[in-house]
């Protein structure tokens, strides 16, 4: 079979002996299907026997093998190195530990802090004694429409993926991450959960409203799960029990008046709507510097045609089951 | 040349009008004829999602339904409204039973979403219409000597299910526009990350920082200035630069242009008509 010279650029660090990381490069010839799990393997077993990586079911089931391929997690048994030098044009892979995790050496990380976060969610169904039988003789019954709702964030096999590309876990540390917060939407809409749409309210402890709906946690996911998807949902469980005293939620209540007055954002009222005489004063300069430029519009803004067919339309889809 | 239905987003219309300008400017110029329809309305910015999901892929199904009924593609110059409606046309086009009990809700106001209808961004059809090659047959004042650097924006290529133009991990689309200019491409390493404008209400902290941090890595590698297809970044990009330095202890100026001021201004068109004027950061060509 035709093979083809890839270096693999591998990050090696061994916090206990090396005051800083280093790049070690490994040349081998890759046949065509080759993952880059059997590339680790391969060093291992024949170029380095001190290269340390996780890895366990070879199947894209476990999670344990995440690693970052040219700056982007992925797991290593599911990910093929040809693939991989076509779409960057190049023949050196770098091969590093996955972010916003500390190194234990080379490419293993500690997940500890990404999974006492998990902790905190309550990862579990609580279950809801007026609808989970007593006995196992009694079914507990959840309906198709039910589990749409929240049956693909099941498929999570916690490989963390996403906690490491995520951009707002980069800035704030108490932010309670990706596939956290999807967990806790998925246990929220599940009709045997005790705790339903009160489970919103540990989204708000984690900080949900600072997402920043970077979509990396979408794009990153082995499973094709989009955490943010249920981010946003639980954000508005949130505002279902009441949780709107909040910039986040107020920002989302003013776009929707905007549409049923207009039909488009009135950007001149958001800071007031979003943060009240709070928000006028601190973008104020901005507003005044927008005014000189020109860039500035009345606060009345005119009705887009045919507007009562968008409003038509919206009361219609709030009243959908 | 094509003709598409045109869906410039609430910034465009409002605060970012020159970024309005200057596509109907270029438009015209290269011959791509726009028809915006006035039915239109805001996609919701994804946030009337966090009201109700079926709200707010109802609400986009009737802006997709207007533009089926002209039998055009919409072409759009938000990244953030190209996510939104393509999310809702994904949603559609995938599931069956959403599409029906949507199109019953549109059937009320005589309208009906068949799933015919593209989205697109105003730089993908300069590439799919013109290509590289026309696009530099039209330039009258190449851009020689000068630095850009490529912001994407994070709704512009992610998630790559539902964008697809180009693979999201290394898009090309603007370096390929910023070369047939004549310019040069500015290498650095924060051209995927995130702006944090959609936290700017809730953290804006967070997202001062992230902008700040993007500001400085375009300086770092050496731009004149930094160009984007989305009017949300280019918002945090220009209109707040100064603050968002500020968050990161730094102080300087970068101009920052929406990608049809940058393609304009290679095509000769008059800087007023562009709305240079209107960036908050000078522009001088």
């Amino acid at each position: 079979m035709e093979k083809r010279e890839v270096t693999f650029r591998i990050f090696r660090f061994n916090p206990k002996r090396d005051e800083k990381p280093c790049y070690r490069d490994y040349k081998l010839p890759v046949p065509k299907g080759m993952t880059i799990l059997e590339a680790l393997q391969f060093i291992k077993d024949n170029l380095d026997p001190t290269l340390s990586f996780r890895a366990f079911c070879r199947s894209a089931i476990c999670g344990s093998c995440a690693v970052k391929i040219n700056g982007f997690p992925k797991l290593a048994c599911k990910t093929q190195v040809l693939n991989e030098v076509e779409k960057f044009g190049t023949d050196i892979l770098t091969v590093e530990p996955i972010d916003n995790f500390p190194v234990i050496r080379d490419l293993i990380v500690d997940w500890e802090p990404a999974i006492e976060k998990l902790r905190e969610v309550y990862p579990y169904l609580i279950p809801d004694p007026e609808v989970v039988p007593h006995t196992l003789e009694e079914e507990s019954r959840v309906y198709p429409g039910e589990l749409k709702k929240f049956d693909i964030f099941t498929d999570c096999i916690l490989c963390t993926s996403c906690y490491s590309a995520c951009t707002a876990v980069k800035i704030d540390e108490e932010y309670g991450g990706p596939f956290q917060l999807a967990r806790s939407y998925r246990f929220a809409v599940d009709p045997r959960d005790a705790l339903k749409k009160e489970r919103a309210k540990v989204g708000l402890a984690f900080n949900m409203w600072n997402c920043v709906r970077c979509e990396k946690c979408a794009d990153v996911c082995p499973k094709h799960i989009a955490p943010v998807d249920g981010i946003m949902k639980l954000r508005g469980l949130s505002i279902e029990i009441g949780k709107r005293d909040n910039p986040g939620a107020r920002h989302v209540m003013a776009f929707y008046k905007s549409l049923l007055e207009s039909g488009m954002l009135n950007e001149v009222l958001l800071p007031l709507r979003t943060k009240g005489i709070k928000g006028i004063i601190e973008n104020l300069p901005l507003g005044v510097m927008m005014i000189l430029k020109g860039k500035a519009h009345s606060p009345i803004v005119k009705p887009i045609d045919e507007h009562e067919t968008l409003v038509g339309v919206m009361k219609a889809a709030m009243e959908v089951e | 040349m094509a003709k598409f239905a045109f869906y410039p987003g609430c910034a465009a219309k409002g605060a970012s009008k020159e970024l309005y300008e200057s596509t109907v400017a270029v438009a015209e110029e290269l011959g791509i004829e726009l028809l915006e329809l006035p039915q239109f309305s805001c996609c919701g910015a994804g946030v009337l999602e966090e009201i109700k999901d079926v709200m707010d892929i109802a609400v986009n199904a009737r802006n997709l339904a207007y533009a089926e009924r002209e039998g055009l593609n919409i072409v759009t110059v938000c990244s953030t409204c190209l996510l939104v409606l393509r999310k809702a046309k994904f949603h559609l086009d995938n599931d069956d039973e959403l599409r029906e009990g949507v199109n019953e809700i549109l059937s009320r106001f005589g309208l009906r979403y068949e799933g015919k209808v593209e989205v697109k961004h105003f730089h993908w059809i300069l590439l799919d219409e013109l290509g590289e090659d026309g696009l530099r047959e039209r330039v009258k004042r190449p851009l020689s000597g000068l630095k850009v650097y490529p912001y994407y924006g994070c709704h512009t290529v992610r998630p790559e299910s539902v964008l697809g133009y180009e693979p999201s991990e290394n898009p090309q689309s603007l370096e390929r526009i910023i070369r047939a200019l004549g310019a040069e491409v500015a290498l650095g390493e924060r051209r995927l990350e995130c702006c944090g404008f959609h936290a700017f209400w809730p953290a804006p902290q967070l997202s001062m920082k992230l902008t700040g941090m993007n500001l400085k890595d375009a300086k770092i590698s050496g731009a004149d200035c930094i160009v984007t297809p989305c009017p949300l970044c280019h918002m945090n990009l220009d209109a707040n630069q100064k603050r968002a330095l500020k968050a990161i202890g730094e102080s300087f100026q970068i101009p920052v242009l929406h990608l049809p001021q940058l393609v304009g201004i290679a095509l000769g068109i008059d800087e007023r008509r562009l709305g240079l004027q209107r960036n908050i950061v000078p522009v001088r060509c």
